[in-house]
């Protein structure tokens, strides 16, 4: 579903990918691993076409994005159900409007319907308590919990993509996310989280990528990973003997 | 190094250029966002009413003041009303206004837009389908350019009264006088004068206002430098364009200078 073939990246002057090449199926669920500032983050707003390469193609569908205007990229968009870095929840609204909001821009639902869909959204993800709370009021497992409904609600998602999903959250509500990440792919879906939580990785993946400096350095399975000679991964998998 | 700046500086000029056209043609192609227009003019227009007013008022008692101060050592007191009344309605009314709004609107338009970049939540809007244009910036413009012409007729009624009481409570000038001067400075040219500009500083306000905010990148460093370059840009950019406006306003009116 997704391909990167040979994605050269830069911000300015800073070089961020160098010749990215890879492929995810539609059911894979993947983890891209790397510390901060590696382009992780990057990858998943390449996807969405929400920046472009400098070089290279990336192919959704079968589809080349890289030259897609803004109204085509919305049915790429459409494709995909993404949480932002600490959920990127709008701070002007409130849960449910925040829910709402895709519902209100394209549906032609009614106030009722709108009203019943959202509940029932909130309800999967358990925050349907705080529907009417300002999105500053909400903790950090109740933000991302949030998030992850406003992305169902906006579209019926082929493939979720997450950014630092848990990141700072404590191990319980990590864990809650993660379990929820994993029973909103149960029929089969499959994912993109990018974090630098190889504990969390761990919970919802089953292929990992590893990212250090703008080059993926490790793509295998979780055995593979775990085994790992590459002396950055091995620093990142220590965590997983505390 | 000064080449790259120089180049920066002009795609930055490019980028603004066509960031204020594609805002205008936002004001003119659907889809409107009416409620978050509403929201804004609420925020910019009613928000911003109590410092317009005190700036109002202390400016007209202040040039109230002085005027009769320096007009009573020429026995021309009772000109006072008359170039309170020209100054405020064609050239201070507008500027203070305008200045006020770009301090207390300018800077919360790019605070609250660079935050919303800093937060994804820009790039939120963009996943979701929505032109983050049409969303956040025309909203903007549109109150901006409503609003700053309403605060600016506002408060030059309130500099006028302010001038009033000086000039009659403190300078001990008739009130008839003064009011009948500014009747007799309320002219179609004098008024067209002061009320043509705020249009376009609303314009420019919002335009690099908005252009700032959602150019921040950096963290709350960069948050700090977009908003105050958006208000100290768009203070220098009220200043030159009054003295562009207020010549090409004189010529079009047929005044002689």
């Amino acid at each position: 579903m997704i391909v990167f073939d040979k994605v050269w990246f830069s911000y300015n002057t800073q070089q961020v990918l160098k010749d990215v090449s890879f492929s995810i199926n539609e059911n894979e669920r993947v983890a891209i691993l790397g510390g901060s500032g590696e382009g992780k983050t990057t990858i998943l707003k390449l996807i969405l076409g929400i920046v472009r390469p400098d070089s290279g193609e990336i192919v959704i569908d079968g589809e080349n994005i890289t030259s897609k205007t803004e109204e085509d990229l919305r049915e790429v968009r459409m494709k995909f159900s993404i949480v932002f870095q600490e959920g990127a929840l709008f701070d002007s609204l409130n849960v449910k409007e925040n829910v709402a909001f895709c519902l209100r821009e394209y549906s032609k639902l009614s106030e009722d319907e709108i009203d019943r869909k959202v509940r029932e959204i909130l309800r999967i993800v358990d925050v349907e308590h705080a529907m009417e709370l300002m999105t500053d009021e909400l903790s950090g497992g109740m933000h991302r919990r949030v998030a992850i409904a406003r992305s169902l609600a906006a579209s019926e998602p082929r493939m979720f993509l997450y950014d630092e999903a848990t990141t700072g959250l404590d191990p319980i509500n990590a864990d809650n996310i993660c379990r929820l990440i994993l029973d909103l792919c149960k029929n089969g879906k499959g994912l993109v989280i990018v974090t630098h939580k190889v504990l969390d990785a761990i919970k919802v993946a089953n292929r990992f990528m590893f990212l250090k400096e703008g080059m993926i350095i490790f793509d295998g399975d979780r055995d593979k990973l775990l085994h790992s000679t590459v002396s950055e991964i091995q620093m990142f998998i220590s965590e997983l003997n505390i | 190094m000064g080449t790259i700046k120089i180049k920066e500086l002009i795609s930055d000029l490019q980028d603004f250029y066509l960031f204020s056209i594609r805002g205008f043609l936002g004001t003119i192609k659907q889809p409107f966002y009416f409620k978050d227009m509403v929201e804004q003019m609420d925020y910019a227009g009613a928000g911003s009413f109590l410092i317009v007013f005190l700036v109002s008022l202390f400016i007209g008692m202040a040039l109230s003041l002085q005027l009769s101060a320096e007009l009573s050592r020429l026995g021309l007191k009772m000109y006072t009303g008359k170039i309170v009344g020209i100054s405020i309605i064609r050239e201070i009314g507008p500027v203070t206004a305008a200045l006020v709004f770009a301090g207390r609107v300018g800077s919360g338009m790019a605070s609250e837009l660079g935050s919303m970049i800093l937060g994804h939540q820009v790039d939120s809007l963009r996943v979701f389908g929505v032109d983050p244009m049409k969303k956040l910036v025309t909203p903007r413009i549109l109150s901006s350019i409503i609003m700053l012409p309403a605060l600016t007729i506002i408060g030059d009624a309130i500099s006028l009264f302010g001038g009033y009481y000086i000039a009659v409570f403190v300078s001990h000038q008739s009130s008839t006088v003064y009011w009948s001067s500014i009747r007799d400075v309320l002219t179609f040219e004098n008024v067209f004068a002061g009320a043509a500009k705020p249009f376009i500083f609303g314009y420019l306000i919002a335009c690099i206002s908005c252009y700032m905010g959602l150019s921040t990148k950096g963290g709350a460093k960069g948050l700090r430098r977009s908003t105050t370059s958006a208000v100290v840009i768009s203070i220098v950019m009220i200043i030159v364009s009054d003295f562009i406006l207020t010549r090409v306003l004189l010529y079009a009116l047929g005044f002689s200078v």
